[in-house]
């Protein structure tokens, strides 16, 4: 019994995600209004692409830094496709998603073949990718790159935003990767024990590229809303959204030495963050101390999954006391 | 010699439970300053926990330990250490990638008066060199450990040990991964402390290695002392029939299913780390066993047929029911097993298992491509097959949905054979199946040997247990620098052909 609380990783993030719906809920009479949840869907969204991504790579054992720096060019180059040279929108949108395939192909080259650890790669990539972001319009950001975009992240469906329908769909596809595949079986067996993977037949550094692959594929759809959001590029989007995208690989229980967790754990890993930053917004707080808190969650979200077999443990020890107390009363009665 | 001295621990009717095990049962034993008290048994003998309840690391469930006529508890290894008691155990503690003296002081660097947070490196050097001279070990104090060869190191850690003063030295099969003049040294090491007064407990279950260092063997059996002697009246014949008991063939359920279908030509075969180039057949049905010491090949010439390293030279023809004599030197572990190869690591941590998985994932690994189609998983063929292999070896039902980490030695080894079975391979390579687990399920795992010989696999087994590799294997091939300079018929060799064939040439 014990076994299966603990290494159920899903429960964590979910208990989160409603403790700090009811924090936020009860403090303040907003929250509940139905803009202030689109909202939070819109704000969610991005993160929690760039989350499946990232969730992805640390199962992997690896560790993405740089799809902040990812999305910050390709909405650069998308904005440039669009605005200057005129491409058709579905053409822009496959180049970019093919582009950012690019980006975390150069990731897991570097990782996987010439060995490089993945936190010096993606480091490098984080400024190399900004560097080239600057390249564009003389680094000036782009604006009103194109009226068809925008719909793509405002539309709503009797009410419910687009976005929420791309998340759904991100973490349907992931979590099915991720359980019904070869290749999600194989991805968390190279986390898990890379020796032991290599001398299962799996061809470990394909693997370990894949998967920077598909961080990189997830970066390009998180640059395409991010440019429908604004309708434009900037060289200035996407600063720290990697940090925001492992904080919910992290607080959805995704262990940073790879081999375990839960995709779908992200996704409730993500709103936690995007609810308590929207809560400290409807409660007016500096933008500073937001910073304080959400990494303060991120640091009790990795010390409760380090201890959580311990706290478990402790819980059940303290309950057979209580029982074991109730016992002896009734013994001496 | 031990007439009229009082013993250093006295150790009365100790009894020491597991669950469900009792690992020793009523020892008394009295251990004298200055003797090497050898400690002679098979593994799960009870010799490790006898004396892990003398270092600390284990609580005895009843009886009492004396030192110098003082009822001692022992509370903790450091308690131990305090006491006098210094252990060495196969596993090294040594830190690789520093000096030789800096790990014999680590924890307790001496200071420089006066400075206190300063460590004198001059005392430092000084006293280890001092310390090695005293121990009789030629080393240099400022060499890098990870430079030294493992002897070498054995030799730190035990100079390590005695950094604090000592009384009783434990040492837990210090040679097990020595040569011949390497247990040489340690052994003169061994009597020059007995002759500075130190008491030694020394574990082995290689009797004639520890028959001309002790001067009183113990021999135990499942939890008891059977024997307790005076070296002058060590009479090898009964202690090896006490400590195993008569033929130790008949201990193993053996099964001989040899045919004369040849199921793996193997000639010459090269790697970048054995250069001699091994050659041998195995056919359908047998158990060829690879005997040598560690690091002689026998893992390297494993490594080469499973595609972990690149072969430089020689070849190999396998007539595996997919291939009818095709040349097969698999770049990949990938390749090898799509041939029906498949190899049990001897680190089944490190290479074996994935500890996060369940059993049923752990199973199915190595051949997805069984229970899917177009990369897509059919998960309940996967959970009805692996059922049937946990059936079939007789796995815990518990590895069924709960993680590996959770499950015996014994049930991790036998669902790493149970996903070689499942990838449906022929031959079956064998690295130190049964390192680690307790008696009944080696047992198990001979019977799953014969099993696949039965049903015509080949099976190449490496073993150190030497009795183990004689009774099992059908034929033996020497392996010595990477090569197989001998190949004999398992039958008509005993023990003694066997430790000679290993040793003794190599020391010529």
């Amino acid at each position: 019994m014990a076994r299966r609380v603990t290494s159920s990783s899903i429960l964590g993030p979910v208990v989160a995600t409603v403790v700090v719906t009811l924090l936020v809920g009860f403090t303040t009479d907003r929250f509940f209004l139905v803009d202030n949840l689109r909202n939070i869907a819109m704000q969610v969204s991005i993160v929690a692409l760039l989350g499946v991504g990232s969730t992805l790579v640390i199962f992997a054992g690896g560790i993405d830094l740089s799809p902040g720096s990812a999305i910050t060019l390709l909405t650069m180059l998308l904005a440039t496709m669009l605005k200057f040279l005129n491409f058709p929108l579905p053409v822009a949108i496959v180049a970019t998603v093919l582009v950012g395939a690019v980006l975390g192909l150069w990731n897991g080259m570097l990782t996987a073949y010439l060995r490089i650890p993945a936190f010096i790669t993606t480091v490098a990539s984080l400024s190399i990718f900004r560097g080239f972001a600057f390249m564009f319009n003389n680094g000036s950001p782009i604006f009103s790159i194109s009226n068809s975009l925008t719909p793509l992240f405002y539309n709503t469906i009797l009410g419910v935003p687009f976005v929420v329908f791309y998340v759904i769909g991100f973490f349907a596809l992931a979590a099915f990767m991720m359980n019904y595949t070869e290749l999600g079986r194989q991805m968390v067996a190279v986390g898990g024990n890379p020796g032991a993977a290599r001398f299962s037949g799996i061809n470990v550094k394909r693997i370990i590229m894949l998967s920077f692959v598909l961080a990189g594929v997830m970066a390009g759809f998180g640059s395409i809303l991010m440019a429908a959001r604004l309708n434009s590029g900037s060289p200035n989007y996407g600063v720290g959204m990697e940090l925001s995208a492992i904080a919910a690989a992290v607080i959805g229980g995704a262990s940073l030495q790879g081999g375990k967790g839960n995709v779908i754990s992200t996704l409730f890993g993500a709103l936690t963050i995007t609810i308590v930053q929207n809560g400290l917004n409807l409660h007016a707080v500096e933008s500073s101390v937001q910073g304080v808190v959400i990494g303060l969650i991120i640091m009790l979200a990795v010390f409760i999954d380090m201890w959580r077999v311990e706290m478990w443990s402790a819980v059940s020890r303290l309950g057979r006391m209580v029982t074991r107390d109730r016992a002896g009363e009734r013994d001496r009665r | 010699m031990t007439a009229g001295m009082k013993a250093l621990w006295e150790i009365e009717s100790l009894t020491k439970y597991f669950p469900g095990v009792k690992a020793i049962d009523g020892i008394d034993l009295k251990i004298y300053p200055g003797e090497v008290h050898g400690l002679l048994g098979e593994n799960g003998s009870g010799k490790s926990t006898l004396v892990k309840c003398l270092s600390g690391v284990h609580q005895p469930t009843s009886g009492r330990m004396y030192l110098r006529q003082r009822p001692t508890i022992v509370h903790d290894p450091l308690t131990a250490r305090s006491l006098g008691v210094a252990t060495i155990y196969q596993e090294l503690s040594l830190v690789p990638i520093m000096t030789v003296s800096e790990n014999i002081f680590l924890g307790h660097l001496p200071r420089r008066r006066g400075a206190r947070i300063v460590v004198d490196w001059a005392e430092v050097h000084r006293r280890s060199s001092l310390l090695l001279e005293r121990l009789g070990i030629t080393l240099d104090p400022v060499a890098i450990v990870a430079e030294l060869s493992v002897a070498e190191q054995q030799l730190v850690e035990i100079a390590k040990a005695l950094s604090l003063e000592a009384s009783l030295l434990i040492m837990d099969e210090p040679t097990a991964s020595l040569g011949m003049d390497e247990v040489r040294r340690l052994h003169e090491l061994v009597r020059n402390l007995a002759r500075q007064g130190c008491a030694v407990i020394y574990i082995s279950h290689r009797l004639d290695e520890v028959v001309d260092l002790v001067d009183t063997v113990t021999v135990m059996k499942d939890g008891r002392i059977v024997a307790s002697e005076p070296r002058a009246r060590i009479d090898l014949a009964r202690i090896v029939s006490l400590m195993i008991g008569g033929d130790f063939r008949s201990h193993y359920p053996k099964e001989r299913n040899l045919t004369t279908d040849v199921l793996l030509d193997v000639r010459g075969i090269r790697t970048a780390r054995s250069a001699a180039g091994a050659s041998f057949i195995l056919h359908r049905g047998e158990v060829f066993g690879l005997a040598g010491l560690i690091g002689t090949g026998r893992t390297a010439i494993a490594h080469a047929l499973f595609g972990i390293d690149r072969v430089a030279g020689g070849s190999v023809r396998s007539y595996t029911g997919r291939d009818g004599g095709r040349m097969s030197l698999f770049r990949s572990p990938r390749e090898a097993i799509a041939h029906g190869v498949a190899l049990l690591t001897e680190d089944r941590k490190a290479t074996g298992l994935f500890m996060a998985f369940t059993g049923v994932h752990n199973i199915s690994i190595a051949k997805l491509a069984r229970i899917s189609r177009l990369g897509v998983l059919n998960l309940g063929k996967e959970q009805e097959l692996a059922r049937e292999h946990f059936e079939k070896l007789r796995i815990t039902p518990a590895a069924s949905d709960s993680s590996v980490q959770y499950l015996s030695g014994g049930n991790q080894q036998k669902i790493i054979i149970a996903r070689w079975i499942f990838s449906e391979a022929d031959v079956f390579i064998l690295d130190e199946p049964t390192q680690g687990i307790d008696v009944g399920a080696k047992v198990e795992v001979y019977n799953l040997i014969n099993a696949l010989t039965r049903e015509g696999k080949g099976v190449i087994l490496i073993s150190s247990d030497f009795e183990e590799l004689l009774a099992i294997s059908d034929t033996i091939g020497i392996v010595r620098d990477g090569e197989i300079v001998e190949v004999k018929n398992a039958e008509d060799m005993d023990k003694q052909d066997l430790v000679e064939k290993v040793f003794v040439r190599r020391t010529v």
